[in-house]
């Protein structure tokens, strides 16, 4: 069930209200057969993978509690294996396979092993994520194991955060299952505001530019590089309206019934480094790889060389975790030698600074450093939305030719596409920089912020894209 | 204390569904007003795209009606048609629409007011293939479904819920404002004679394409047949003379599509002309008659227009 559907619109209003009609004890059920209904309207076959790593997680929690030294290692590396284990078989095994044939070949072997013809359950890394974080937690004594099987199945399976995050901690959201939530004006109203922006930003933004995106990158070889650039630009703007609209909508259906899920996304745009854009990009994964890889294996407290190895790990397998295809691997490795060239040059940048005095100019050293970020984003991205490598290498080779007029398939889907980024820009840039001045969306006066709201609302239904189907991230 | 927590409760309660109202009643306010003003400015839109087809629907009276895609608007030459058969001529052909149903709910517009005398249905191959988009691009129609209800059955099959969302003054319009600006200022300076696009500039290329695409089995959209054979009894009904035709493509096909042979099959049952020049020379022996792989030139437009014209004379005298 997408979130941009009227499936959905309907399935929110009736769970809402069945939520706040139903007496406390009950609600978890409701919760709990809600997310099986949302999940299974994918692919229903599916849920059964979702139930084996909740059976899985819950006895191992269980177990991890209550055993000492070895032990309770040996049921956290049960759990860990089981759970990547699902994620080899469906989302690896294939890529791994093909890869292995490919390396065979090259010494005149076959492969003995078969092609599984199977679909990736949807949103797997997202709840197989979240259910690690759970018994790593209860390794590290940080949280009791859930002995409710019901509640703790929701902590997995929770709707609307269950296909794309955010990628909840158990120290957050279990607990929550607990609290007895109070129809509160507060929350009903930021939780619709929320989903309501995030829906314009699927709708108006994303899925416009997808239209552009796709085409172009599509079709790579009959596209100049004037061309590229845009729908590399254009991109940049999708996946960030696509993924962080879908946040914002799954944290808005929590917080209407009081749930708080964290935020997923700070307006990384506006990033002045690399690191500081991954602070602010999906942070409910980049703390994830941050509580549980990057400080596993070291961190930054070892040698500097080992430091830079540990970063380039972490994106490496963050790649990894977003799709199994070498795009997304590079992607991670250049996100990683980005944060590992920052360090090393760090010196040779202070001297720069100091000699060009542009620090003296902090907006203007602000804006340069954005753009900068911005750029190296960018270049990221290609490798993350091109179909293939070589693609992505023409799309790079052409670019960098800069030539030919910028292809546009009608002058007024040019125009929506432009006048959502305009919008974006100037709510993110107020909210940046002048987030004290007036708001629109949380003013004083009693009709102002319905007013923006409406005007949300008949913008979507003016100029948003109503087939342009899932979200991206739910492929991972 | 308790007193205190439950008129909290109640005040809290009232607070929302004040607010909940409020905004409620704004939305449905804003929103007819915008599709109301929308509507309005719709139907006056004097140039382009959907001006051709709101011309179509509520205003021609012409004899001959030529349906399909951005082939069948840049393949039929008018003064072809008028001038052999003496009749009259429009094209109803529209960009990106290669779909049966489009041309379909179309055909129901315009037979709800009068009855031409000649239809031609300019097909696709792969056009009953099993697509999500022949249903998205209905939503080109959309401006139509409260003023031709006569439309909807077809425009109900985008989804299951188009019924509720065409409750909203605002939606039928979606991403139509920049052409209802540009329709009613004049700033779309696209020239039509009659719905037709001539094409002056010719193809680059000197070899056609070689595919065996169109021979591959595609499990054909049972909706879209269906719909093709409502087409041929509405036209059967009205006593329309109906050919239906697939005008030429610069692509050489291994095989036969098989959408081609479904609407053969079902044109022959039902004892309709049908006109394959997909494959046909001296189209694909000449580039210069196209303009790209899919769109003949305004020389190749005649061309073919005349052959077309030969081949139904041809049929019918021999009939």
């Amino acid at each position: 069930m997408l979130f941009n559907s009227f499936h959905f619109f309907v399935f929110f209003v009736i769970v809402t209200t069945l939520y706040f009609i139903l007496p406390h004890s009950k609600r978890w059920l409701l919760l709990l057969a809600s997310s099986c209904y949302f999940y299974m309207a994918f692919v229903p076959i599916y849920i059964l993978i979702l139930g084996f790593t909740i059976i899985v997680d819950y006895f191992a929690g269980i177990l991890i509690e209550k055993s000492q030294g070895r032990r309770r290692k040996l049921f956290l590396i049960f759990s860990l294996v089981a759970n990547i284990g699902v994620l080899a078989v469906f989302k690896y095994y294939n890529f791994i396979n093909t890869n292995l044939s490919f390396l065979l070949q090259g010494f005149g072997l076959t492969n003995p092993l078969p092609y599984l013809a199977i679909l990736l359950p949807i949103g797997l890394s997202f709840h197989t994520f979240q259910a690690m974080s759970y018994t790593i937690e209860v390794y590290r004594g940080n949280q009791k194991a859930e002995r409710h099987f019901g509640i703790y199945s929701l902590y997995v399976m929770f709707y609307p955060q269950l296909v794309a995050g955010p990628i909840e901690r158990p120290q957050n959201l279990l607990h929550q299952f607990r609290e007895k939530h109070q129809p509160d004006f507060e929350n009903f109203s930021e939780g619709l505001k929320l989903m309501i922006w995030g829906l314009f930003k699927k709708l108006v933004i994303a899925d416009r530019l997808a239209i552009y995106v796709n085409s172009v990158y599509n079709n790579v070889a009959e596209h100049n590089g004037m061309t590229l650039l845009l729908a590399t630009m254009f991109f940049s703007v999708q996946i960030y309206c696509d993924f962080s609209g879908y946040s914002d909508i799954a944290i808005g259906a929590a917080r209407v019934m009081g749930f708080r899920l964290m935020i997923n996304f700070n307006r990384p745009y506006f990033s002045k480094n690399i690191a500081e854009f991954w602070r602010r990009w999906h942070i409910s994964l980049s703390t994830w790889f941050k509580d549980y890889l990057y400080i596993s294996i070291g961190g930054n407290k070892v040698t500097i060389h080992r430091w830079y190895f540990n970063l380039l790990v972490v994106f490496l397998v963050s790649g990894l975790w977003h799709g199994a295809n070498w795009t997304f691997i590079i992607w991670g490795c250049i996100n990683g030698l980005y944060l590992v060239f920052a360090l090393v040059t760090q010196g040779l940048r202070n001297k720069l600074n100091q000699l060009t005095r542009v620090k003296e100019i902090p907006k203007i050293n602000a804006s340069i450093q954005v753009l900068a970020t911005y750029i190296l984003v960018c270049f990221a991205w290609i490798f993350f939305r091109a179909n293939n490598i070589q693609d992505a290498f023409t799309i790079i080779k052409k670019i960098f030719l800069l030539k030919g007029e910028i292809y546009s398939e009608s002058s007024s889907m040019m125009f929506y596409s432009f006048a959502g980024i305009l919008f974006l820009l100037l709510v993110e840039f107020k909210k940046e920089y002048f987030n004290s001045l007036f708001t629109l969306s949380n003013n004083n006066h009693w009709l102002v912020p319905k007013l923006y709201y409406c005007f949300l609302i008949l913008m979507i239904l003016l100029i948003g894209v109503f087939d342009g189907g899932q979200f991206i991230y739910f492929q991972f | 204390m308790i007193k205190k927590a439950q008129s909290d409760k109640k005040k809290n309660w009232k607070h929302f569904l004040l607010n909940g109202v409020v905004f409620l009643v704004l939305i449905i306010l804003f929103d007819f007003i915008l599709g109301q003003l929308l509507q309005y400015y719709y139907f006056k839109i004097k140039s382009g795209t959907q001006y051709r087809t709101t011309y179509a629907i509520e205003k021609t009276k012409a004899d001959i009606i030529i349906f399909g895609s951005s082939r069948a608007m840049d393949h039929y030459n008018p003064f072809v048609f008028e001038n052999r058969y003496n009749l009259s001529y429009y094209n109803a052909g529209r960009d990106g629409e290669n779909s049966v149903l489009y041309h379909y709910a179309v055909l129901k517009g315009i037979l709800k007011r009068y009855t031409p005398k000649i239809v031609i249905l300019d097909m696709m191959p792969n056009e009953f293939a099993n697509t999500s988009e022949s249903y998205d691009k209905l939503a080109a129609l959309s401006p139509y479904y409260n003023t031709h209800p006569e439309m909807r059955p077809i425009l109900d099959l985008r989804s299951r819920t188009e019924k509720i969302k065409m409750l909203s003054g605002t939606y039928p319009f979606n991403s139509t404002i920049m052409n209802i600006i540009s329709g009613n200022f004049g700033l779309d300076d696209k020239k039509y004679i009659k719905g037709y696009y001539a094409i002056a500039s010719s193809y680059m290329i000197t070899k056609p394409l070689e595919t065996d695409d169109k021979s591959k089995v595609y499990q054909l959209d049972s909706i879209k047949v269906n719909v093709l054979k409502w087409f041929i009894n509405d036209c059967k009904r009205a006593n329309i003379k109906l050919y239906i035709v697939c005008s030429p493509i610069y692509t050489k096909f291994i095989g036969t599509d098989y959408s081609i042979v479904a609407a053969e099959k079902i044109a022959a049952d039902n004892n309709i002309s049908f006109f394959d020049f997909s494959q046909e020379s001296p189209f694909l022996e000449s580039p210069k008659l196209f303009y790209n792989s899919l769109h003949l030139n305004d020389s190749g437009a005649r061309i073919f227009s005349n052959m077309l014209i030969d081949k139904i004379f041809l049929k019918e005298n021999t009939q």
